[in-house]
């Protein structure tokens, strides 16, 4: 198992690598990042030449590349712009850790990214645990009900829940929830931000505040995933060890929640593994609609700045956290269902 | 039998989704109450926002955009500049004529108190003896060398080292004396010193680190010399800004400053109608009735700035049509801008007729916009031998159809003119391509290859402004023109007149305001008569004003020059 | 007393056997029952006459036609779904807006189901050293989330491409951008289902048996093994349509899709942000639309999958 694991490692190094180069090649044609650093003037001519140098962008690509991976700590550079290198760069480079500073904000990508992170995570954490919740219970009963009239109201209300673009449901419930209540004098859910800023960032607002978030991210998740539960629950219900426990005499309640749930959760638990890393990204549309301060508003604020270090550094960060969540999957799913064994 | 279940349920739902956009539509936009609105199931005793105990003020700023420093020393956009206004200090304000009020300094230099020099290569400025620091060390004329210093250090990634690498030296016979030394009279010296570094905060990080990129201050200004002292910054949420005790002039009246950061104008425009904010800024034309209906004032300010219109005009690069002046006209009165800013921007601006609108004294007499006049556009378009040759609808000269390029950013309401625009040239048998762009792509180098640079725009637009008070502007000069040999150059028009070259670099040495006048004057006249740049509307700064506050002013350069009379009501 | 003999025997057999179906005539038989299917095939139909047929009854002049003092009527007889911020008939926009959203959606498809099946295919039949690169390539695309991709790619070739003319008719390079972008991220998936096909059929006795006869490798690929895959193939590919669909609103939504002047529903959708409370019509039609394509895709593809699940052979 151990020598699985380090195979599976081994195998993600040259994946990410190859993928950070693909990527860094595309950032370099994003836009000028200096563009926009004159403030609401264009940028003075004397102050992009010497902007250019000062952040490293008058190097060839390979070099950025270069710096951006290994740092600059063995290299000397122009740090007084006249033209001779004099001392040693100070970036660690990313397999030491140092992501970078961002080009807008001068402060260093991890500290930007760490302080959005706990706010995506909440989101995103709530949106999956409402989303499993209500898949399973919609998709067990839909299972056993097959075919029952409420199975097919709710299997159409899935069908047009999973059809929606998020920003529709997400405007739509805005529109009902906030302007509608408000307009009618009932209290209404707020739209903008984690908290009321008179209020403070207690937890009851941001619970507050979540709801709305929650809801349109969830409604999307929670119809495809309960589809497949539906499915898998079916073919499982199918089986002929099922049949077995029912001629047996046991409880339904067991039969259902014992027996077929638990050889169900293999495939249901490989989809929710997979699709965690992707947590990290945020919900880059919801978050721009609520204003909500995560890693998704993090990532369109600042690729449409051209920042080139925050926009590699999120995009690296939920790459090796798919990689990672891959191989935890594997070993979950490998502990859980006795019939797989890797050499 | 249970298949068609599911589809009379579907057409359920969607009958139900049409009914409640139905509810909406026939709403009226009026809010209905002031009603506080705090949810019922918040745990938290909250004051509601209407009722903030008279003991502790808090105002609530909106900003659309979250500034990415505090210092002043890598300030670049319009919020981070105006945000230092709470907690820094300018050597002198503006009021809200736009005229200058020493606060550091007793007096403004001139060359009457002899603070300039006859040849201008000096300028001397006296500086109070009781202004001081939040941590109570007085702000003296090291401070002030210090932030030049620093600022045109190399190692230092300031944004900008305008205006400070236009002074050659610095310096300091006194604590309270500052000496300014110029290799060329610099007219603009006024755009100098907003906003100073504490040397003695900094110059041990400086002397550490050799830069003062790292340094905590500029994120974090625990010592600041303005009448609030900044207390937090949440990335993505909020900054709060607490009000400075050791202020050295009479204290504020309101306690707290929140700012608070949301992503769009809808968000913006949201909260100050539900009143939960007392203050927001540039503000789109379109969401001013909502506002107003529900009580927030609305001030705009010149700020110097105008949505505009730029014609390049380079016979290696521009279509040929544009190189005849007449031409330029006929373009110039083929589009109505009046009735774009009077139903699109709700008539909250006008068309301005001079780059220099929002400076009357230069602008006198005030040029006016070309009329919205399509027959005489045809006829000039006639008699400069464009005609429809071929029937396509499209004018043509020698077997060149007139199509000419359209580019500016993907900001929506330029979106809207430029398809308005379309149209209205299309009537007179223009066809122009629309093209739209990203800022950061937009306004990029010309070794990006940045669109304005290409030489593919015939028609450039975004606002701008001459570096208000200051009227000085430079795009225009020959020596601006980008090459392989310039890659840096800003003249993204390509037009090189003698005349107005002449003119342009005149202008920027004139200390006398009379005779600046006379030369702004010329350059004025010039623009308009060879049709370099049109205006689209006045763009000044838009000011949303919460029925809370009072005794607010606005100025277009310091814009929180009062902000200690603001108070809640 | 008879006996069996004498009697003559009733060809009952070959009288009363039914004719052997094909998996297309198993298909469309088992399609047929399927009433959401049908209701989602009849939906497209009504969506694709809508976009097309209306371009007879309103042409795309009047559809780019502005006139910004009649901007954001509410609906009314003279326009139907109301007008726009300077003036535009919506009506007319949804009509050349729903032409350019389906082809973005089909067209996409179209890229994504070539790459798809070329990746799978010679992943899965070749496999060795080609299909670990291959492969490789895949699960490097999926590691990135899908939105980030194509913001980045959006931005990367934004601009870049000039307009289109077509006869009378301009379009925005930014249609060939999206098209090729949507269709460059989502084609992993069809891959993987592909190869895991191949992986199983390449097996077959057939297929010893084509290469026994020294059948070229590509002629066994594209005329002995890619026939039988279709079915999961046309299932995947239906339901991408949806998708890509989708994938154009989003990024038009965050202002890097399509540019004006051309039409989506999506970027009108973006636009109506703005005034959301006080003129919901702006969002209001090009969302139903959308959602109205997406549910009929999202039934057929339900519908597709039932009737050609090869695993089932009841009617």
């Amino acid at each position: 198992m151990l020598q699985y694991i380090i195979k599976r490692l081994f195998q993600g190094i040259p994946l990410l690598i190859i993928l950070s180069l693909a990527l860094f090649l595309l950032m370099m044609n994003l836009g000028d990042p200096i563009a926009t650093m004159g403030g609401r003037t264009l940028t003075r001519p004397e102050d992009r030449e010497r902007l250019m140098r000062q952040l490293g962008l008058d190097k060839p690509i390979a070099v950025q590349y270069l710096y951006w991976l290994i740092g600059n700590t063995w290299t000397k550079i122009d740090s007084d712009g006249d033209g001779i290198p004099d001392k040693n760069g100070t970036r660690l480079g990313i397999l030491r850790g140092d992501f970078g500073t961002s080009l807008v904000t001068r402060k260093p990508v991890t500290e930007m990214i760490g302080e959005r992170i706990p706010n995506t995570l909440i989101l995103m954490v709530a949106s999956e645990i409402v989303t499993i919740v209500f898949a399973l219970v919609l998709g067990i009963y839909s299972a056993l009900r097959q075919y029952s009239t409420l199975d097919n109201i709710l299997t159409a209300l899935l069908f047009i829940g999973y059809s929606m673009p998020v920003f529709f449901i997400s405007l739509m419930s805005m529109y009902i929830f906030a302007v509608l209540f408000k307009k009618w004098g009932w209290p209404y859910l707020p739209t903008v931000g984690m908290f009321d800023p008179q209020v403070g960032k207690t937890s009851a607002q941001v619970l507050w505040h979540m709801v709305l978030p929650v809801i349109s991210l969830s409604v999307i998740y929670f119809a495809a995933y309960s589809r497949y539960i539906r499915s898998t629950m079916l073919e499982v219900l199918s089986q002929d060890y099922i049949r077995t426990a029912k001629s047996k005499g046991l409880p339904r309640r067991q039969v259902v929640y014992v027996h077929a749930l638990k050889n169900a959760a293999l495939p249901i638990v490989t989809v929710i593994g997979l699709d965690l890393p992707f947590l990290l990204g945020g919900a880059v549309v919801t978050e721009r609609i609520f204003a909500w301060p995560g890693m998704g508003r993090l990532f369109l604020d600042h690729l449409s700045r051209a920042d080139i270090s925050v926009v590699m550094g999120i995009l690296m960060l939920v790459a090796t956290a798919v990689v990672i969540f891959q191989i935890i999957t594997d070993i979950i799913y490998a502990w859980l269902d006795p019939r797989i064994r890797y050499n | 039998m249970k298949r068609n279940l599911n589809i009379l349920l579907s057409l359920v739902v969607l009958a139900g989704m049409i009914l409640t956009a139905c509810g909406g539509a026939a709403a009226t936009q009026a809010p209905s109450s002031n009603a506080t609105e705090e949810p019922s199931t918040s745990a938290t005793e909250a004051p509601a926002p209407t009722e903030a105990p008279a003991e502790n003020k808090v105002a609530t700023f909106i900003w659309t955009q979250e500034f990415t420093t505090l210092s002043p020393l890598y300030a670049s956009g319009w919020f981070t500049t105006t945000t230092q206004q709470f907690w820094n200090c300018w050597a002198w304000l503006y009021d809200e004529t736009n005229t200058p009020f020493p606060s550091l300094v007793t007096e403004i230099p001139s060359l009457e108190n002899g603070g300039i020099s006859e040849d201008g290569l000096t300028i001397t400025m006296h500086l109070r003896d009781d202004i001081k620091w939040s941590d109570n060390e007085p702000i003296t004329s090291e401070d002030f060398r210090f932030t030049w210093a620093m600022t045109v250090d190399p190692k230092n990634t300031v944004n900008s080292t305008y205006p400070y690498d236009k002074v050659s030296a610095i310096e300091t016979p006194d604590p309270q004396t500052v000496v300014m030394k110029f290799d060329a009279p610099f007219a603009a010296w006024l755009i100098l010193w907003k906003g100073i570094a504490p040397a003695h905060i900094l110059q041990p990080v400086y002397d550490a680190d050799g830069t003062l990129d790292n340094a905590d201050w500029n994120n974090n200004p625990t010592v600041g010399c303005g009448s609030y002292n900044f207390a937090e910054w949440e990335s993505g949420s909020f900054a709060r800004f607490v009000r400075n005790d050791n202020f050295y002039d009479e204290p504020a009246k309101i306690n707290e400053i929140f700012i608070r950061f949301v992503p769009d104008d809808t968000s913006q425009t949201n909260a100050l109608v539900a009143g939960d904010a007392d203050l927001g800024l540039f503000v789109p034309y379109s969401e001013t009735p909502k506002l107003k209906e529900a009580g927030v004032t609305i001030m705009t300010e010149p700020s110097g700035y105008n949505e505009s219109w730029f014609f390049q005009v380079s016979e290696e690069f521009s279509h040929p049509a544009m190189l005849d002046v007449n031409v330029r006209k006929a373009i110039a009165m083929s589009i109505d801008f009046a009735s774009f800013d009077r139903d699109v921007n709700l008539d909250v601006v006008k068309v301005p007729g001079s780059f220099w609108d929002s400076l009357p004294f230069y602008n006198d007499p005030a040029v006016q916009p070309y009329p919205y006049d399509p027959e005489a556009a045809k006829a000039l378009l006639d008699a400069a031998g464009w005609i429809d040759s071929n029937g396509d609808g499209t004018r043509d000269k020698d077997g060149v159809e007139f199509v000419i390029q359209h580019g500016t950013t993907t900001r929506e309401v330029r979106q809207e003119l430029q398809a308005v625009a379309q149209q209205q040239l299309a009537e007179v048998g223009i066809k122009l391509e629309i093209l739209n762009y990203d800022p950061d792509i937009f306004f990029g180098s010309y070794s990006d290859g940045a669109p304005v640079y290409t030489g593919e725009l015939d028609i450039q637009e975004w606002s701008d402004a001459p570096a208000f008070p200051d009227p000085d502007i430079y795009y225009w000069l020959c020596s601006e023109i980008p090459s392989a040999e310039n890659p840096s150059g800003s003249n993204s028009f390509y037009i090189c007149d003698e005349e107005l070259d002449a003119l342009l670099q005149l202008q920027a040495t004139q200390l006398d305001p009379a005779q600046r006048q006379e030369t702004i004057s010329k350059i004025n006249q010039i623009f308009h008569d060879k049709v370099y740049w049109i205006g689209a509307w006045q763009d000044p700064d838009v000011w949303a004003v919460g029925s809370r506050l009072s005794g607010v002013k606005f100025s277009g350069v310091s814009p929180f020059f009062n902000i200690t009379e603001w108070d809640i009501k | 007393m008879t006996t069996a003999s004498s009697l003559p025997v009733p060809q009952l057999a070959d009288d009363l056997s039914t004719p052997s179906l094909t998996l297309w005539q198993l298909g469309w038989l088992r399609f047929r029952r399927h009433k959401m299917a049908l209701f989602g095939g009849v939906v497209l139909i009504l969506l694709f006459i809508f976009s097309f047929g209306g371009a007879f009854i309103y042409t795309e002049k009047y559809a780019n036609f502005n006139d910004t003092s009649q901007r954001l009527l509410s609906p009314s007889a003279e326009h139907p779904f109301g007008t726009d911020s300077i003036g535009r008939d919506i009506l007319a926009r949804t009509i050349y807006g729903g032409q350019i959203s389906l082809f973005i959606g089909f067209v996409a498809v179209l890229i994504e189901t070539v790459l798809g099946i070329l990746v799978g295919a010679l992943a899965g039949f070749y496999g060795g050293a080609v299909d670990a690169i291959l492969m490789r390539i895949t699960e490097a695309l999926l590691n990135i989330p899908t939105i980030f991709l194509l913001l980045v790619m959006a931005k990367f070739f934004g601009g870049k491409i000039p307009d289109i003319h077509i006869g009378e008719r301009a379009f925005s390079g930014s249609v060939v951008v999206i098209v090729v972008i949507i269709g460059a991220t989502s084609w992993m998936y069809l891959a993987r289902i592909v190869r895991a096909e191949f992986l199983s059929w390449k097996e077959r006795e057939f297929i010893l048996a084509a290469r026994a006869t020294g059948t070229s490798n590509l002629e066994i690929i594209f005329y002995h093994i890619l026939p039988n895959t279709f079915a999961p193939i046309i299932v995947s590919s239906t339901l991408s349509v949806a998708n890509a669909i989708l994938s154009e609103s989003y990024i038009s939504f965050l202002g890097l899709g399509v540019q004006e002047p051309t039409a989506t529903w999506g970027n009108m959708l973006d636009k109506s942000a703005k005034y959301l409370d006080t003129s919901p019509w702006l969002w209001f039609f090009p969302g139903m639309l959308i959602l109205l394509t997406t549910l009929g895709i999202n039934f057929l593809g339900d519908g597709l999958r039932d009737a050609l699940d090869p695993r089932s052979r009841t009617v």
